[in-house]
């Protein structure tokens, strides 16, 4: 049983599709009710994985058949998670029920076609998540971006085309040289042994540093895109602001995910000499990010665009925890991509629901509303501190981790400049909350808004129970991962035994008359090889 | 003639009595149907003949083979041909183009496309293509009634009879330093590595401009935009499918045979290097669906000579996969631009706007052959685009793979234009059209192949090993 979970998780919602097909395409209320159903099952599904989650450091509910096989290469359909990929996977199947919810009323044209493309991008997501094979990884991680871009197009607003078309095409330039390195790592892997796109394969390959310097810049510029990175996210402000809301919701919850999650587990443990030479430069983008974008927010005049930006900032304090390659550090990472997904997904609910009722989104258009809406702006100020990351609520416990994490390690100095993040994120979020909220309700179209039904209220509750959860209780989610962490860190530190040292061995016969190997072939992890001298830059 | 021969020869020879019996009852009846139905059933049956083995490989008397590689291209041909009838029977009746002359030039096509496939010798494999162009000079411009389809044909003719004089010059030289007509013997002489033979090098320069011009590579692909618009569009289907796809096979007869290809590797790699930047770059600009397809279909033959050229690192099997994946892809592209054309439907980017809505089984289909032609997974574009950049990268042709991916992303933007068109919001509906029965199957059937060589590639790479081990 435990071996079909991921995979009935991830292929339920491709089930809903075919059977969407065959509902009439005018029968809005049983489309949607339908599309929610698939995802509350595919939560319920997904749930024995923590359950029946064993704390530790390996892959679990693994699956392995044979897919692909010709000539000299091998796919596999391979999916397990571990501690890492768990909790983002839980955070997807719980963030679609909510984004399904969000759109009751907000989109009433072809609904179905909407409804198809949301299922389909779950199951690129959870497919993303769960791959444990290179080739599988990456087809699914193309399979999100179709939907995904005709939810702009289709759904967005005004400016949707233009949005959909940059958003598509960032994205791909990316992908496109990471399966360029995915094959070469391959040809680099199959001359020490490797038979098939296995990641776990990989994990052990030492390869000589040139290589690794190539190949950590392709999966570093898919995921940096991904993530996004200054200078490389010019692309996220406008996708988020043209797309529908439960576009933004996933696209800020899951999908920006993805870049972070690439690097923890691609860029990182496979090319630990890279990672090693690059981190200065990704800590300095990084930092940089932070900074820039909470100045940027802090002008903006659109409520969705400021959130945008926030997001930008938010994503470089994983990035800083990640690659302070510490325990605290990647665990604060991890910790607050899950805290981005809940928080960040709650802002832009928000967002939209201020934006059904008047159809504006501009901060000089409100004001005062708190005291025609106060349900919502309870909410809207949980959600606010935990944006902040006040004490009490999620944000605090990841944020708080990371810049511990970060000054422990050789990231020190970025750090310091990097927390000044904190204050600024305080500055632009709290003054937006009291241009919208407070002050006084002098806009005659602002004076008949009605507080938030129920709806929309069921859809918020168990956001706001997450954002006090995991602030105030982290250890279920910090115990998990931590073993996987564990061996990420000891995987992403430079080996001893650097193989650009070790003369070629004898037992190779794997490798290829055709292949040139560039530099010397790598040696399986555990060689017992002398290392002739030291790396660069190695302790 | 030995049973075996006869064995071997039965598809073609089903193919020509049905193409004659075509003629012959165009005399009795005046009814489209017939024609239509008789050529499904004979290509369909020469299909189903093709998927037996026989008991030898080889008819020497005949000059036909019939390996792995000949039936199963032999097999995609005629049922290329079949959807390419059942496409056109709706259309035609639309366009008002009557006659058996349509189905029987089709069958005369397969012909010719069948014969090159089986070939063994130079000679065989030079009329086979000659026959399948004749048929393709007339299908072109068959379309009587439209002013322009003269001028197509007219485009499409001079430069063909060019390129046709090429081969046959070509084909000419190399049995002048080989004397024999044999392919596997010419090829080893003609390709022995080290210092090639001169007149074997003119003799391969006049084959490489023959080729170039049949496949469309720049800088011979200026008929390629010409004739995409200006034939109707299930022939424009047939054209980029099957003639690219006989062409493709061609080399695929040939260059395995020789002993060591890398005298072609420098004219071969200024070929796609070309092909790719100007076909993806020109399509760029372009505002009509069929040039751009046009374009786009000059980039994508440039992938394949990548695929070619790498061909010691399992380049041979991407180049005849992508052969293949590509003219399910055409045929699904075309045949759902010929629903899309319909009832006064123009032909640029605008027209197509809000088709989604009026026609989503055709808007669908073109959207998902676009993806493929992208090469976006789950589809057999990306299954394709990964066996050639595996091979090329794997050849130790990373330059090429790398500028090649690059344009792959950039094709992306164009062809993102045309399903934006097609999803986008238009003022008032289209003109209603109806989707006939069998264009319908032939769509989803396409559809479905699309998506089943993305995410089950294995049993036609299979045989793709099996054929160049």
């Amino acid at each position: 049983m435990n071996e079909v979970i991921l995979s009935l998780m991830t292929f339920l919602p491709l089930l809903g599709v075919f059977i969407l097909l065959f509902i009439p395409s005018n029968n809005h209320g049983l489309l949607r009710g339908f599309t929610l159903l698939v995802t509350v099952l595919t939560f319920l599904v997904s749930i024995p994985l923590v359950t029946g989650f064993v704390t530790n450091a390996d892959y679990q509910f693994l699956l392995n058949i044979p897919w692909i096989k010709a000539g000299p290469f091998k796919m596999n359909y391979n999916v397990g998670i571990d501690g890492i990929s768990l909790w983002l996977v839980m955070l997807t199947t719980f963030i679609m029920p909510i984004a399904i919810l969000s759109t009751w009323k907000a989109v009433d044209q072809r609904v179905k076609g909407y409804m198809a493309c949301l299922l389909l991008l779950e199951v690129g997501m959870l497919g993303a998540f769960v791959s444990l094979d290179l080739f599988l990884f990456y087809i699914f991680w193309e399979v999100m971006l179709i939907p995904m871009y005709f939810i702009i197009g289709i759904w967005g607003g005004k400016n949707r085309i233009y949005a959909a078309v940059k958003f598509f095409i960032y994205t791909m330039v990316g992908s496109l040289l990471m399966l360029v390195a995915i094959i070469a790592l391959y040809f680099k892997g199959m001359s020490a042994g490797v038979t098939d796109f296995s990641i776990l394969n990989f994990f052990g390959l030492n390869l000589d540093p040139v290589t690794q310097t190539w190949m950590f810049l392709a999966f570093a510029l898919a995921f940096a895109i991904k993530v996004p990175m200054f200078p490389l996210h010019t692309w996220l402000p406008d996708a988020h602001t043209e797309a529908p809301t439960a576009g933004s919701v996933i696209l800020a919850a899951v999908l920006l995910k993805m870049g972070t999650y690439g690097y923890v587990r691609f860029a990182m443990p496979l090319f630990p000499n890279a990672l090693e030479r690059f981190t200065p430069l990704i800590a300095t983008l990084a930092v940089v990010g932070i900074i820039y974008a909470s100045l940027v927010a802090m002008v903006q005049e659109d409520v969705k665009k400021l959130v945008a930006y926030s997001s930008v900032a938010h994503l470089g304090f994983v990035m800083i925890g990640l690659f302070s390659l510490n325990q605290m550090g990647v665990q604060g990472g991890m910790l607050q991509m899950l805290n981005h997904g809940v928080s960040t997904g709650a802002l832009f609910l928000i967002v939209g629901f201020i934006y059904e009722r008047r159809h504006t989104r501009l901060i000089t258009d409100f004001g005062g509303l708190s005291k025609q809406m106060p349900i919502f702006a309870t909410i809207f100020m949980i959600v606010t501190f935990s944006s902040i990351g006040l004490p009490g609520t999620n944000g605090f416990v990841g944020e708080f981790l990371v810049l511990l994490g970060g000054f422990e390690s050789k990231l020190r100095w970025y750090t310091v400049v990097a927390s000044s993040g904190v204050i600024l994120s305080a500055v632009y979020m709290l003054w937006m909350f009291q241009r919208v909220m407070f002050g006084k309700l002098d806009n005659p179209k602002n004076q008949n808004l009605k507080d938030l039904d129920a709806r929309e209220i069921a859809i918020m509750l168990p956001l706001i129970f997450m954002i006090f959860f995991m602030g105030l209780y982290p250890k279920p989610f910090i115990d998990k991962m931590a073993p996987a962490i564990d061996k990420v860190i000891q995987q992403s530190r430079i080996r001893p035994a650097v193989a650009a040292t070790i003369p070629v061995q004898p037992s190779m016969q794997m490798a290829p008359q055709s292949v040139k190997p560039a530099g010397n072939p790598a040696v399986p992890e555990g060689h017992p090889a002398v290392p002739a001298g030291k790396p660069a830059g190695h302790p | 003639m030995t049973t075996t021969d006869i064995f071997i020869a039965l598809p073609l020879l089903i193919l020509a009595v049905g193409a004659l019996l075509t003629l012959l009852l165009g005399a009795i009846t005046r009814d489209d149907t017939v024609g239509t139905m008789i050529g499904v059933a004979t290509t369909v049956g020469a299909a189903l003949w093709l998927l037996q083995t026989p008991s030898a490989l080889l008819a020497p008397t005949l000059g036909l083979s019939a390996a792995t590689l000949p039936r199963l291209f032999g097999f995609f041909f005629t049922l290329l041909a079949a959807g390419t009838l059942c496409l056109s029977h709706g259309h035609n009746r639309e366009r008002g183009i009557s006659g058996e002359e349509y189905p029987a030039t089709v069958l005369f096509a397969t012909f010719g496309m069948l014969s090159l496939a089986s070939a063994t010798n130079l000679l065989t494999l030079f009329l086979g293509l000659e026959a399948m162009s004749f048929g393709f000079y007339i299908l072109v411009a068959i379309d009587l009634k439209r002013t322009t389809s003269g001028e197509t044909g007219l485009k499409y003719l001079l430069p063909g009879a060019l390129s046709a004089a090429f081969l046959a010059f070509g084909i000419a030289l190399l049995y002048c330093v080989s004397g024999t007509l044999s392919i596997h013997d010419a090829m080893q002489l003609t390709l022995p590595g080290g210092v090639p033979d001169l007149v074997a090098l003119a003799g391969w320069g006049c084959i490489l401009g023959g080729i170039a011009f049949k496949l469309s590579l720049a800088p011979a692909h200026l008929w390629t935009p010409d004739v995409y618009q200006g034939a109707p569009a299930p022939v424009t289907a047939f054209l980029s499918a099957g003639s690219k796809g006989a062409t493709v096979l061609l080399l695929l007869l040939l260059l395995p045979q020789g002993a060591d290809p890398e005298l072609l590797r420098v004219p071969l790699w200024g070929l796609a290097l070309l092909s790719m930047i100007v076909g993806n770059l020109a399509a760029l600009l372009q505002t009509r669906v069929r040039r751009l397809l046009a374009y786009s279909s000059i980039a994508q033959m440039g992938y394949v000579v990548v695929a070619l050229i790498s061909g010691k690192g399992g380049g041979y099997r991407a180049a005849a996969f992508y052969a293949i994946a590509y003219g399910v892809i055409s045929l699904a592209a075309f045949g759902a631009i010929s629903v899309l054309e319909r009832s006064g439907c123009g032909d640029t980017l605008d027209d197509y706007r809000g088709a989604g809505s009026s026609r989503p089984l055709a808007s669908g289909v073109l959207a998902l052959a676009l993806f493929a032609l992208a090469g976006i997974p789950p589809t057999a574009g990306f299954t394709g685009k990964f066996l050639i950049f595996f091979a090329a990268i794997r050849s130790g042709e990373i330059a090429l793979a790398v500028i090649g991916i690059l344009l792959a992303g950039v094709s992306v933007f164009y062809y993102l234009r045309i399903v934006i068109a097609l999803y986008s919001h238009r003022e008032g509906q289209l003109p209603s059209a109806t989707t006939h029965a069998l264009e319908a199957v032939v769509l989803v059937v396409a559809a479905g192949i699309i998506l089943l060589l993305g995410v089950w590639p294995t049993p036609l790479l299979a045989l793709l090993t099996h054929a160049f081990p």
